[in-house]
Protein backbone atom coordinates (compact mmCIF):
# COMPACT_ATOMS: atom_id res chain seq x y z
CA UNK A 1 0.00 0.00 0.00
CA UNK A 2 1.52 3.31 -1.02
CA UNK A 3 1.84 5.97 1.66
CA UNK A 4 2.97 8.90 -0.51
CA UNK A 5 2.22 10.48 -3.86
CA UNK A 6 3.96 12.95 -6.15
CA UNK A 7 2.41 16.34 -6.96
CA UNK A 8 3.62 18.87 -9.52
CA UNK A 9 3.63 22.65 -9.03
CA UNK A 10 2.91 24.01 -12.51
CA UNK A 11 4.27 27.44 -11.59
CA UNK A 12 7.69 25.93 -11.00
CA UNK A 13 7.65 23.39 -13.84
CA UNK A 14 10.20 24.34 -16.53
CA UNK A 15 9.23 21.41 -18.84
CA UNK A 16 12.58 19.68 -18.62
CA UNK A 17 10.49 16.50 -18.66
CA UNK A 18 12.96 14.31 -16.76
CA UNK A 19 9.97 13.11 -14.71
CA UNK A 20 8.58 11.49 -17.86
CA UNK A 21 11.79 9.52 -18.40
CA UNK A 22 12.16 8.23 -14.84
CA UNK A 23 8.54 7.46 -13.90
CA UNK A 24 8.08 3.67 -13.73
CA UNK A 25 4.31 3.84 -14.33
CA UNK A 26 3.74 6.78 -16.67
CA UNK A 27 1.88 8.71 -13.95
CA UNK A 28 3.75 11.95 -14.74
CA UNK A 29 2.78 11.98 -18.43
CA UNK A 30 -0.72 13.45 -18.67
CA UNK A 31 -2.56 15.83 -21.00
CA UNK A 32 -3.30 18.33 -18.19
CA UNK A 33 0.16 18.14 -16.53
CA UNK A 34 -1.41 16.97 -13.24
CA UNK A 35 0.26 13.77 -12.04
CA UNK A 36 -2.13 10.81 -12.26
CA UNK A 37 -2.31 9.71 -8.64
CA UNK A 38 -4.08 6.48 -9.52
CA UNK A 39 -0.87 5.41 -11.29
CA UNK A 40 1.66 7.08 -8.98
CA UNK A 41 3.40 4.66 -6.59
CA UNK A 42 5.04 7.38 -4.50
CA UNK A 43 8.55 6.14 -5.35
CA UNK A 44 9.90 9.71 -5.51
CA UNK A 45 12.12 9.22 -8.58
CA UNK A 46 10.43 12.12 -10.41
CA UNK A 47 11.02 14.54 -7.52
CA UNK A 48 14.68 13.49 -7.31
CA UNK A 49 15.14 13.95 -11.06
CA UNK A 50 13.28 17.26 -11.45
CA UNK A 51 15.82 20.07 -12.00
CA UNK A 52 13.27 22.78 -11.24
CA UNK A 53 12.13 21.51 -7.84
CA UNK A 54 8.57 21.46 -9.21
CA UNK A 55 7.60 18.04 -7.86
CA UNK A 56 6.98 17.31 -4.19
CA UNK A 57 6.26 14.01 -2.51
CA UNK A 58 3.39 14.39 -0.06
CA UNK A 59 1.94 11.87 2.39
CA UNK A 60 -1.51 10.39 1.82
CA UNK A 61 -2.11 10.55 5.56
CA UNK A 62 -1.20 13.75 7.36
CA UNK A 63 0.02 13.77 10.95
CA UNK A 64 -2.18 15.25 13.69
CA UNK A 65 -1.85 19.03 13.77
CA UNK A 66 0.07 20.75 16.54
CA UNK A 67 -1.85 21.42 19.75
CA UNK A 68 -2.47 25.03 20.71
CA UNK A 69 -2.41 26.37 24.25
CA UNK A 70 -5.59 27.88 25.72
CA UNK A 71 -4.11 31.33 26.54
CA UNK A 72 -3.01 31.70 22.90
CA UNK A 73 -6.43 30.56 21.61
CA UNK A 74 -8.31 32.94 23.92
CA UNK A 75 -6.39 35.98 22.70
CA UNK A 76 -6.32 34.83 19.07
CA UNK A 77 -10.10 34.31 18.91
CA UNK A 78 -10.65 37.76 20.36
CA UNK A 79 -8.70 39.21 17.45
CA UNK A 80 -10.37 36.89 14.91
CA UNK A 81 -13.69 38.50 15.90
CA UNK A 82 -12.20 41.96 15.37
CA UNK A 83 -10.77 41.01 11.97
CA UNK A 84 -14.16 39.70 10.82
CA UNK A 85 -15.71 43.06 11.80
CA UNK A 86 -12.96 44.91 9.87
CA UNK A 87 -13.53 42.86 6.74
CA UNK A 88 -17.28 43.39 6.86
CA UNK A 89 -16.91 47.13 7.49
CA UNK A 90 -14.53 47.54 4.54
CA UNK A 91 -16.82 45.48 2.29
CA UNK A 92 -19.81 47.62 3.32
CA UNK A 93 -17.98 50.86 2.53
CA UNK A 94 -16.83 49.44 -0.84
CA UNK A 95 -20.39 48.42 -1.69
CA UNK A 96 -21.86 51.83 -0.91
CA UNK A 97 -19.32 54.21 -2.46
CA UNK A 98 -19.44 55.69 -5.97
CA UNK A 99 -15.81 56.73 -5.83
CA UNK A 100 -13.35 54.45 -7.65
CA UNK A 101 -10.37 55.09 -5.34
CA UNK A 102 -12.32 54.39 -2.15
CA UNK A 103 -13.91 51.31 -3.74
CA UNK A 104 -10.47 49.90 -4.58
CA UNK A 105 -8.97 50.83 -1.21
CA UNK A 106 -11.80 49.18 0.73
CA UNK A 107 -11.77 46.12 -1.55
CA UNK A 108 -8.03 45.85 -0.85
CA UNK A 109 -8.62 46.20 2.91
CA UNK A 110 -11.36 43.52 2.89
CA UNK A 111 -9.13 41.15 0.87
CA UNK A 112 -6.11 41.81 3.06
CA UNK A 113 -7.96 41.40 6.36
CA UNK A 114 -9.49 38.14 5.13
CA UNK A 115 -5.98 36.77 4.46
CA UNK A 116 -4.75 37.86 7.89
CA UNK A 117 -7.79 36.26 9.53
CA UNK A 118 -7.32 33.02 7.62
CA UNK A 119 -3.75 32.99 8.89
CA UNK A 120 -4.91 33.53 12.49
CA UNK A 121 -7.47 30.72 12.18
CA UNK A 122 -4.85 28.43 10.64
CA UNK A 123 -2.75 28.92 13.77
CA UNK A 124 -5.77 28.59 16.07
CA UNK A 125 -6.68 24.95 15.55
CA UNK A 126 -7.70 24.91 11.88
CA UNK A 127 -4.48 24.29 10.00
CA UNK A 128 -5.42 20.90 8.61
CA UNK A 129 -8.70 20.02 6.90
CA UNK A 130 -8.03 16.55 8.36
CA UNK A 131 -8.04 17.82 11.96
CA UNK A 132 -10.50 16.76 14.65
CA UNK A 133 -11.56 20.41 15.02
CA UNK A 134 -12.55 20.61 11.37
CA UNK A 135 -14.44 17.33 11.66
CA UNK A 136 -16.32 18.53 14.74
CA UNK A 137 -17.53 21.55 12.76
CA UNK A 138 -18.51 19.51 9.71
CA UNK A 139 -20.44 17.03 11.89
CA UNK A 140 -22.21 19.88 13.64
CA UNK A 141 -23.27 21.38 10.29
CA UNK A 142 -24.29 18.04 8.79
CA UNK A 143 -26.43 17.17 11.82
CA UNK A 144 -27.72 20.61 12.83
CA UNK A 145 -27.42 22.90 9.81
CA UNK A 146 -27.40 26.56 10.94
CA UNK A 147 -30.21 27.45 8.49
CA UNK A 148 -32.44 25.89 5.85
CA UNK A 149 -30.38 27.30 3.01
CA UNK A 150 -27.06 26.05 4.42
CA UNK A 151 -25.21 23.91 1.82
CA UNK A 152 -25.54 20.73 3.87
CA UNK A 153 -24.47 18.48 0.98
CA UNK A 154 -21.09 20.19 0.91
CA UNK A 155 -20.54 19.39 4.60
CA UNK A 156 -21.65 15.77 4.11
CA UNK A 157 -19.42 15.31 1.10
CA UNK A 158 -16.42 16.75 2.96
CA UNK A 159 -16.99 14.28 5.80
CA UNK A 160 -16.83 11.48 3.23
CA UNK A 161 -13.76 12.79 1.47
CA UNK A 162 -11.58 13.94 4.37
CA UNK A 163 -10.28 11.56 7.03
CA UNK A 164 -10.12 12.64 10.69
CA UNK A 165 -6.51 12.24 11.72
CA UNK A 166 -7.18 13.08 15.38
CA UNK A 167 -9.72 10.27 15.72
CA UNK B 1 21.59 59.37 12.12
CA UNK B 2 19.77 56.42 10.57
CA UNK B 3 16.03 55.69 10.40
CA UNK B 4 14.62 52.20 9.91
CA UNK B 5 11.37 51.30 8.17
CA UNK B 6 9.24 49.37 10.69
CA UNK B 7 7.64 47.35 7.89
CA UNK B 8 10.51 46.20 5.65
CA UNK B 9 13.68 47.24 7.48
CA UNK B 10 14.88 49.74 4.83
CA UNK B 11 17.56 52.00 6.29
CA UNK B 12 17.43 55.73 5.58
CA UNK B 13 20.96 57.01 6.27
CA UNK B 14 20.98 60.80 6.57
CA UNK B 15 24.72 60.92 5.88
CA UNK B 16 24.59 59.17 2.51
CA UNK B 17 21.20 60.60 1.52
CA UNK B 18 22.30 64.16 2.22
CA UNK B 19 18.88 65.20 3.58
CA UNK B 20 17.89 65.18 7.22
CA UNK B 21 15.02 62.77 7.83
CA UNK B 22 13.04 65.56 9.50
CA UNK B 23 13.33 67.65 6.31
CA UNK B 24 11.67 65.03 4.11
CA UNK B 25 8.10 65.99 3.17
CA UNK B 26 5.26 64.20 4.99
CA UNK B 27 4.26 62.65 1.68
CA UNK B 28 7.65 60.87 1.47
CA UNK B 29 7.31 57.08 1.58
CA UNK B 30 9.71 54.16 1.99
CA UNK B 31 11.43 53.55 -1.39
CA UNK B 32 11.09 49.78 -0.92
CA UNK B 33 7.63 49.13 0.57
CA UNK B 34 6.00 52.61 0.37
CA UNK B 35 5.33 52.71 4.10
CA UNK B 36 4.52 56.24 5.28
CA UNK B 37 7.26 58.42 6.76
CA UNK B 38 5.77 58.17 10.27
CA UNK B 39 6.30 54.38 10.21
CA UNK B 40 10.10 54.90 10.36
CA UNK B 41 11.91 54.65 13.72
CA UNK B 42 15.28 56.14 14.59
CA UNK B 43 17.98 53.46 14.72
CA UNK B 44 18.59 52.34 18.27
CA UNK B 45 22.02 53.33 19.51
CA UNK B 46 23.75 51.04 21.98
CA UNK B 47 23.28 53.46 24.83
CA UNK B 48 19.58 53.89 24.23
CA UNK B 49 17.37 51.84 26.53
CA UNK B 50 14.96 49.34 25.00
CA UNK B 51 11.54 50.90 24.53
CA UNK B 52 9.07 49.63 27.07
CA UNK B 53 7.49 46.42 25.85
CA UNK B 54 3.75 46.83 25.42
CA UNK B 55 2.17 45.16 28.41
CA UNK B 56 -1.20 43.68 27.54
CA UNK B 57 -2.13 43.63 31.22
CA UNK B 58 -1.74 47.41 31.25
CA UNK B 59 -4.15 47.74 28.35
CA UNK B 60 -6.97 47.60 30.83
CA UNK B 61 -9.70 45.16 31.71
CA UNK B 62 -10.94 44.95 28.13
CA UNK B 63 -8.02 42.63 27.32
CA UNK B 64 -9.21 40.16 29.93
CA UNK B 65 -12.96 40.48 30.06
CA UNK B 66 -13.82 36.86 29.50
CA UNK B 67 -11.76 33.74 29.78
CA UNK B 68 -13.81 31.48 27.55
CA UNK B 69 -11.96 28.55 26.18
CA UNK B 70 -11.91 29.13 22.44
CA UNK B 71 -12.43 25.44 21.70
CA UNK B 72 -15.60 25.37 23.78
CA UNK B 73 -16.60 28.59 22.11
CA UNK B 74 -17.03 26.96 18.74
CA UNK B 75 -20.75 27.52 18.58
CA UNK B 76 -20.30 31.21 19.19
CA UNK B 77 -18.16 31.86 16.11
CA UNK B 78 -20.04 34.36 13.96
CA UNK B 79 -20.86 33.88 10.29
CA UNK B 80 -18.06 36.28 9.32
CA UNK B 81 -15.53 34.29 11.34
CA UNK B 82 -16.77 30.96 9.97
CA UNK B 83 -16.44 32.29 6.44
CA UNK B 84 -12.73 32.99 6.99
CA UNK B 85 -12.34 29.65 8.78
CA UNK B 86 -13.73 27.82 5.74
CA UNK B 87 -11.81 29.84 3.13
CA UNK B 88 -8.68 29.01 5.16
CA UNK B 89 -9.53 25.30 5.00
CA UNK B 90 -10.14 25.65 1.26
CA UNK B 91 -6.57 26.97 0.96
CA UNK B 92 -5.37 24.06 3.05
CA UNK B 93 -7.01 21.68 0.58
CA UNK B 94 -5.51 23.54 -2.39
CA UNK B 95 -2.04 23.19 -0.92
CA UNK B 96 -2.64 19.45 -0.69
CA UNK B 97 -3.87 19.42 -4.31
CA UNK B 98 -7.38 18.43 -3.18
CA UNK B 99 -9.42 20.57 -5.57
CA UNK B 100 -12.84 19.01 -5.00
CA UNK B 101 -12.54 19.48 -1.23
CA UNK B 102 -11.29 23.05 -1.74
CA UNK B 103 -14.36 23.83 -3.83
CA UNK B 104 -16.72 22.47 -1.15
CA UNK B 105 -15.09 24.54 1.59
CA UNK B 106 -15.33 27.61 -0.67
CA UNK B 107 -19.04 26.92 -1.11
CA UNK B 108 -19.56 26.91 2.68
CA UNK B 109 -17.34 30.03 3.03
CA UNK B 110 -19.48 31.83 0.43
CA UNK B 111 -22.65 30.84 2.32
CA UNK B 112 -21.35 32.32 5.57
CA UNK B 113 -20.09 35.47 3.81
CA UNK B 114 -23.56 35.99 2.33
CA UNK B 115 -25.33 35.72 5.70
CA UNK B 116 -22.88 37.92 7.65
CA UNK B 117 -24.93 40.83 9.03
CA UNK B 118 -23.86 44.43 8.35
CA UNK B 119 -21.69 46.16 10.93
CA UNK B 120 -23.57 48.99 12.65
CA UNK B 121 -21.76 52.31 12.05
CA UNK B 122 -19.73 50.66 9.31
CA UNK B 123 -17.72 53.72 8.29
CA UNK B 124 -14.04 54.67 8.04
CA UNK B 125 -13.92 55.90 11.64
CA UNK B 126 -15.24 52.54 12.86
CA UNK B 127 -12.68 50.73 10.68
CA UNK B 128 -9.82 52.82 12.08
CA UNK B 129 -10.96 52.16 15.66
CA UNK B 130 -10.94 48.40 14.97
CA UNK B 131 -7.38 48.64 13.60
CA UNK B 132 -6.37 50.69 16.62
CA UNK B 133 -7.81 48.02 18.91
CA UNK B 134 -5.71 45.29 17.24
CA UNK B 135 -2.55 47.38 17.31
CA UNK B 136 -2.78 48.53 20.93
CA UNK B 137 -4.49 45.53 22.58
CA UNK B 138 -4.94 42.55 20.23
CA UNK B 139 -1.43 41.95 18.89
CA UNK B 140 0.41 42.68 22.16
CA UNK B 141 -1.91 40.23 23.97
CA UNK B 142 -1.56 37.45 21.37
CA UNK B 143 2.20 38.03 21.11
CA UNK B 144 2.60 37.87 24.88
CA UNK B 145 0.57 34.63 25.19
CA UNK B 146 2.51 33.09 22.29
CA UNK B 147 5.87 34.05 23.82
CA UNK B 148 4.89 32.68 27.22
CA UNK B 149 3.87 29.33 25.74
CA UNK B 150 6.74 29.16 23.23
CA UNK B 151 4.30 29.13 20.29
CA UNK B 152 6.46 30.28 17.39
CA UNK B 153 3.75 29.73 14.77
CA UNK B 154 1.48 32.26 16.45
CA UNK B 155 4.43 34.62 16.95
CA UNK B 156 4.94 34.48 13.17
CA UNK B 157 1.24 35.33 12.66
CA UNK B 158 1.81 38.37 14.87
CA UNK B 159 4.92 39.51 12.96
CA UNK B 160 3.09 39.41 9.63
CA UNK B 161 -0.37 40.45 10.78
CA UNK B 162 0.81 43.41 12.82
CA UNK B 163 2.80 44.82 9.88
CA UNK B 164 -0.12 44.34 7.51
CA UNK B 165 -2.48 46.02 9.99
CA UNK B 166 -0.06 48.94 10.40
CA UNK B 167 0.00 49.42 6.61
CA UNK B 168 -3.80 49.20 6.25
CA UNK B 169 -4.25 51.65 9.13
CA UNK B 170 -1.74 54.02 7.51
CA UNK B 171 -3.42 53.86 4.08
CA UNK B 172 -6.91 54.47 5.50
CA UNK B 173 -5.63 57.35 7.65
CA UNK B 174 -3.97 58.85 4.58
CA UNK B 175 -7.22 58.54 2.63
CA UNK B 176 -9.10 60.29 5.43
CA UNK B 177 -6.48 63.06 5.58
CA UNK B 178 -5.78 63.64 1.88
CA UNK B 179 -8.68 62.11 -0.01
CA UNK B 180 -8.28 59.93 -3.05
CA UNK B 181 -5.52 61.83 -4.94
CA UNK B 182 -2.75 59.40 -3.95
CA UNK B 183 -4.70 56.47 -5.40
CA UNK B 184 -5.62 58.08 -8.74
CA UNK B 185 -3.83 56.86 -11.87
CA UNK B 186 -2.09 54.10 -9.97
CA UNK B 187 -2.88 50.63 -8.64
CA UNK B 188 -3.42 48.91 -5.30
CA UNK B 189 -1.82 45.48 -4.92
CA UNK B 190 -2.44 42.90 -2.20
CA UNK B 191 -0.02 40.07 -1.42
CA UNK B 192 -2.07 36.89 -1.81
CA UNK B 193 -0.06 35.19 0.94
CA UNK B 194 0.15 37.67 3.85
CA UNK B 195 -2.24 40.46 2.82
CA UNK B 196 0.35 43.25 2.58
CA UNK B 197 -1.11 46.18 0.61
CA UNK B 198 0.99 48.28 -1.78
CA UNK B 199 0.17 51.38 -3.82
CA UNK B 200 2.13 51.63 -7.10
CA UNK B 201 2.04 51.03 -10.83
CA UNK B 202 3.64 47.59 -10.47
CA UNK B 203 3.92 45.30 -7.43
CA UNK B 204 7.19 45.15 -5.47
CA UNK B 205 9.75 42.51 -6.55
CA UNK B 206 9.46 40.81 -3.17
CA UNK B 207 6.72 41.19 -0.58
CA UNK B 208 8.35 43.31 2.15
CA UNK B 209 6.49 41.36 4.84
CA UNK B 210 6.50 37.68 3.79
CA UNK B 211 9.13 37.80 0.99
CA UNK B 212 7.17 36.05 -1.77
CA UNK B 213 7.81 37.19 -5.40
CA UNK B 214 5.83 39.83 -7.31
CA UNK B 215 3.57 37.34 -9.11
CA UNK B 216 1.96 36.47 -5.76
CA UNK B 217 0.43 40.00 -5.68
CA UNK B 218 -3.13 40.57 -6.91
CA UNK B 219 -4.16 43.84 -8.53
CA UNK B 220 -7.34 45.26 -7.03
CA UNK B 221 -9.68 46.05 -9.92
CA UNK B 222 -12.12 48.95 -9.95
CA UNK B 223 -15.84 48.34 -10.03
CA UNK B 224 -17.00 47.23 -13.43
CA UNK B 225 -19.31 49.85 -14.87
CA UNK B 226 -22.78 48.53 -15.51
Amino acid sequence: MKTKIAVRNLRLCTKDCLCLYVCPTGATDTEDSIIDISKCTGCGDCADACPGGAISIVPLEYPPQQKKEDPVLTESYRMIKNKAAQEKTAAQIAASTDEDALYRLMTAVARSVRLVNEDLLRESGYMLPQSGNTHALLHEWAENPPADDFPIEAARKLLELIPDNDA
Amino acid sequence: MKYICSICGYVYDETSEGTAFADLPDSWVCPLCRAAKDLFRPEKTEAAPEPAHPDPAAAGPSAHVDTDHAGEDLHKLSAGELSSLCSNLARGCEKQYKNEEAGLFREIAAYFAAVTPDEPDGDLTHLLSLFENDLTIGYPAVQSAAQTTGDRGTQRVCVWGQKVTVILNSLVQRYQREGSAFLRNTQIWVCSVCGFAYVGDTPPELCPVCKVPAWKFDKIEGRRSA
